[in-house]
């Protein structure tokens, strides 16, 4: 790795920089490490297995297992996640999304996905509620473009859908006090009390499902490792309220075009967004950061590196589904066989293409949105 | 007697001796300002007629009043905004301001925004469930519709039902307030759960819910009990900020309680007489009240005074057969029995005519 002096770690749901050392992120959160067992069940249950598993995108867990066990003995489950609506989505965004799309056809179940336009205008100070709510819906279209299941699906704002939500959330406040989310969560007396509230929010969401159907109904959280907090304090409650704990897996944070941090929305320069035009996509790709040495000789030489090269990430975690493929690719970089440019050029391409072929589905979800968006309760 | 009470505070009126709550310091202390000629004149003129409650001076404060007063003249719109917390039955304290509110509405035509807050109950009381508050919700509305509000012109918010009317405005509201006002305004503090750090919130959102829809400027005129006053205030300085008018308040004295308490209060069951309240215990109730040496300052007298005798002559019928001690406590008692049991009686007849059309409103 480089010789600079590490930075601070900083992860929480609203601040993720630094170094990030997982180890220390599963001893401090108090999670399980993820396993090949867990990964095979996965597997198994789908017929294959995703390109993030093979991977080791998901580090760690909390009851996966006891999850898929109760799949297993043949009851239902169901999935959440979420997105905080404040702009566009960039690729990083997609990678969960497809994994749960996978997770949702491999186990038959129920997709809860809550565009939570509250916190961001809560969080914000530069952005309208209204600004939030549109791009709640403008990003549904990308969630079902990434091949969320028609049925199956529950996308939901929860500004626009507060009555649905709203006496859940009730539920899970009265067991929440302010101490414990200034602990949790790092809020204080100075922070607006919509903040103060909106953890209620995240987790409700947890038992969304088993309180629109009337049973308890296993809920299974993938997303990444920074909404943690939000999880422990669900856990903690669940049972009191009389339902299960909800079971988590948490995905690493993916690099950026710029060194560093997860691909980040905030610096709109570092991330590839689906709306982005495919060739300035591509263009992007073409000023990105990799692992390259500053010279053609030194590279031929010392050869580059892939493990901090963000063009080399994006073959990783999206664009090259084959092992084999990836690892020669890997292998001619560290060997100084191949430049940056030609890795870079072969990148675009896929980028490219990715987004004529997502940019027409993400169109075509427009029609179909409805469908997707949550219904009340019959 | 508007000349008498109203002008000349030398003399006696039932709150001033009551020890136990200084209207006229709660004035001073929130920096409300006291009705004046000027505006129960205005208000006098704009209904016909000199509502007693304004007459007497339970209506005496306000915020903005005036302000409201002027957007009428012009021939501008204003809702009318109250509420209750639908956690058991109706006393005869909660109608003083209802009947108040009816009779601007009738006056001014106003759209009254009537707020159930079972979210607030919810959260506060360990043992209520949206049944028990659901029941409270339907009987309480009928209460509040058996004093003849105008079923085309009262919305009623169940906040657990409604939400989404509120939560967006809540948003913005909640947006600038932090926790340390809560913390100062309400008394909040670490052990809060955090519904009740937000509610404020969704109490703040029906005053601007009529400019919100309209998408214009339509102030909201708040009749309620003058110990409201300190909540009221955060969201009038919450309204600035918004770019809201800033809600209006008339303000109110509170009916003691039976025991001689300040006020007339459903924590404290025995202070109170409820809607539901068979005549045999409300006879009780009274026969059984506490009524202090010092006859001035006897709280029974207040319950004709604020709500029960209209006629200016036979209040003071009452008083001074009292003062001049021509009339027993038992014979006085027995007769404020009766007229307690003859209101409820008629409210109650009204409630039943009502029926299932609040069902609807409710919905």
């Amino acid at each position: 790795m480089t010789d600079e002096p590490k930075q601070e770690m900083v992860v929480t749901p609203w601040e993720v920089k630094g170094d990030i050392d997982y180890d220390k992120l599963i001893e401090q959160f108090g999670v399980s490490r993820m396993t090949p067992e867990i990964e095979d069940k996965i597997a198994e249950h789908a017929g294959y297995k995703h390109l993030q598993l093979r991977r080791g995108v998901y580090l760690s867990h909390r009851d996966t297992e006891w999850w898929i066990k109760e799949y297993e003995k043949g009851n239902k489950v169901g999935l959440y996640t979420g997105r905080g609506p404040s702009g566009n989505v960039h690729l990083g965004h997609l990678v969960p999304w497809f994994f749960c799309a996978y997770l949702q056809k491999a186990f038959g179940a129920d997709m809860y996905f809550q565009m939570t336009d509250d916190e961001k205008f809560l969080h914000r100070a530069d952005l309208s509620l209204d600004e939030a709510v549109s791009y709640a819906y403008e990003n549904a279209l990308d969630v079902i473009a990434c091949g969320m299941a028609p049925g199956k699906t529950h996308i939901f704002s929860d500004t626009e859908d507060i009555e649905h939500l709203y006496k859940i959330a009730l539920r899970v406040a009265k067991k929440v006090t302010f101490s414990t989310a200034k602990a949790v969560f790092g809020l204080t007396d100075s922070d607006n009390i919509g903040k103060i509230w909106y953890p209620a929010m995240q987790a409700m969401t947890c038992f969304l499902e088993s309180d629109r159907e009337g049973r308890n109904i296993p809920c299974l959280i993938p997303a990444a490792i920074d909404q943690d907090p939000y999880w422990r304090v669900t856990r903690d409650i669940a049972q009191k309220l009389g339902y299960y704990k909800p079971a988590q897996i948490h995905a690493k944070f993916l690099p950026g075009l710029a060194e560093g941090g997860k691909m980040s929305a905030s610096q709109p320069e570092t991330a590839i967004f689906t709306t982005d035009p495919p060739k300035k996509a591509g263009k992007k790709v073409m000023r990105a950061f990799t692992g390259g040495r500053p010279t053609v000789e030194e590279q031929r030489d010392l050869g580059g590196r892939p493990e901090i090269c963000n063009v080399y990430a994006y073959f990783y975690f999206l664009f090259e589904d084959d092992d084999k493929a990836l690892v020669e690719r890997e292998t001619s970089c560290k060997n100084g066989e191949i430049l940056c440019g030609h890795c870079k050029k072969e990148l675009a391409k896929r980028v490219e293409s990715f987004l004529t072929d997502f940019q027409e589905k993400r169109e075509a979800a427009r029609e179909v949105l409805d469908e997707y968006l949550i219904k009340p309760v019959e | 007697m508007y000349r008498v009470i109203v002008a000349n505070k030398a003399v006696l009126t039932p709150w001033e001796v009551s020890g136990k709550i200084d209207y006229d310091n709660l004035v001073e202390k929130f920096g409300t300002k006291p009705l004046n000629h000027g505006d129960l004149d205005r208000m006098r003129d704009h209904s016909g007629r000199f509502h007693f409650m304004l007459r007497r001076g339970v209506f005496y404060s306000h915020r903005d009043l005036d302000k409201i007063l002027d957007h009428h003249d012009r021939g501008g719109k204003f809702s009318l905004y109250t509420g209750r917390g639908p956690s058991g039955p109706v006393h005869l304290g909660h109608l003083i301001p209802w009947i108040f509110t009816k009779h601007l509405q009738d006056t001014y035509g106003s759209k009254l925004l009537f707020q159930f807050t079972d979210d607030e109950k919810m959260l506060l009381k360990e043992d209520l469930d949206e049944t028990i508050t659901s029941h409270w919700v339907h009987e309480n509305a009928l209460d509040l519709m058996a004093l003849g509000f105008d079923p085309d012109n009262t919305e009623f918010i169940v906040n657990m039902r409604h939400a989404s009317k509120l939560f967006p405005i809540a948003l913005k509201v909640a947006k600038k307030i932090t926790g340390s006002t809560m913390r100062a305004v309400f008394g909040f503090n670490d052990q809060s759960n955090l519904g009740m750090m937000f509610f404020p919130s969704m109490q703040a959102a029906p005053c601007f819910l009529e400019s919100e829809r309209a998408g214009e400027p339509v102030p909201c005129l708040i009749p309620a009990g003058i110990d409201q006053d300190p909540y009221w205030r955060l969201t009038r300085d919450i309204a600035r900020k918004l770019g809201y008018p800033k809600p209006a308040q008339i303000h109110g004295r509170m009916l003691p309680g039976l025991t001689g308490t300040a006020k007339m209060s459903s924590s404290q069951p025995e202070t109170a007489i409820y809607m539901t309240d068979v005549p045999e215990l409300v006879e009780k109730k009274i026969e059984y009240a506490n009524v202090p040496e010092d006859r001035a300052n006897c709280p029974l007298f207040q319950f004709h005074y604020f709500l029960l005798t209209e006629s200016d002559e036979e209040v003071e019928w009452i008083r001074d057969a009292c003062t001049s001690n021509r009339r027993s406590c038992l014979e006085c008692k027995i007769e404020l029995a009766e007229d307690v049991n003859r209101f409820l009686k008629a409210h109650r007849r009204r409630k039943k005519l009502i029926g299932k059309s609040v069902e609807t409103m409710l919905e």
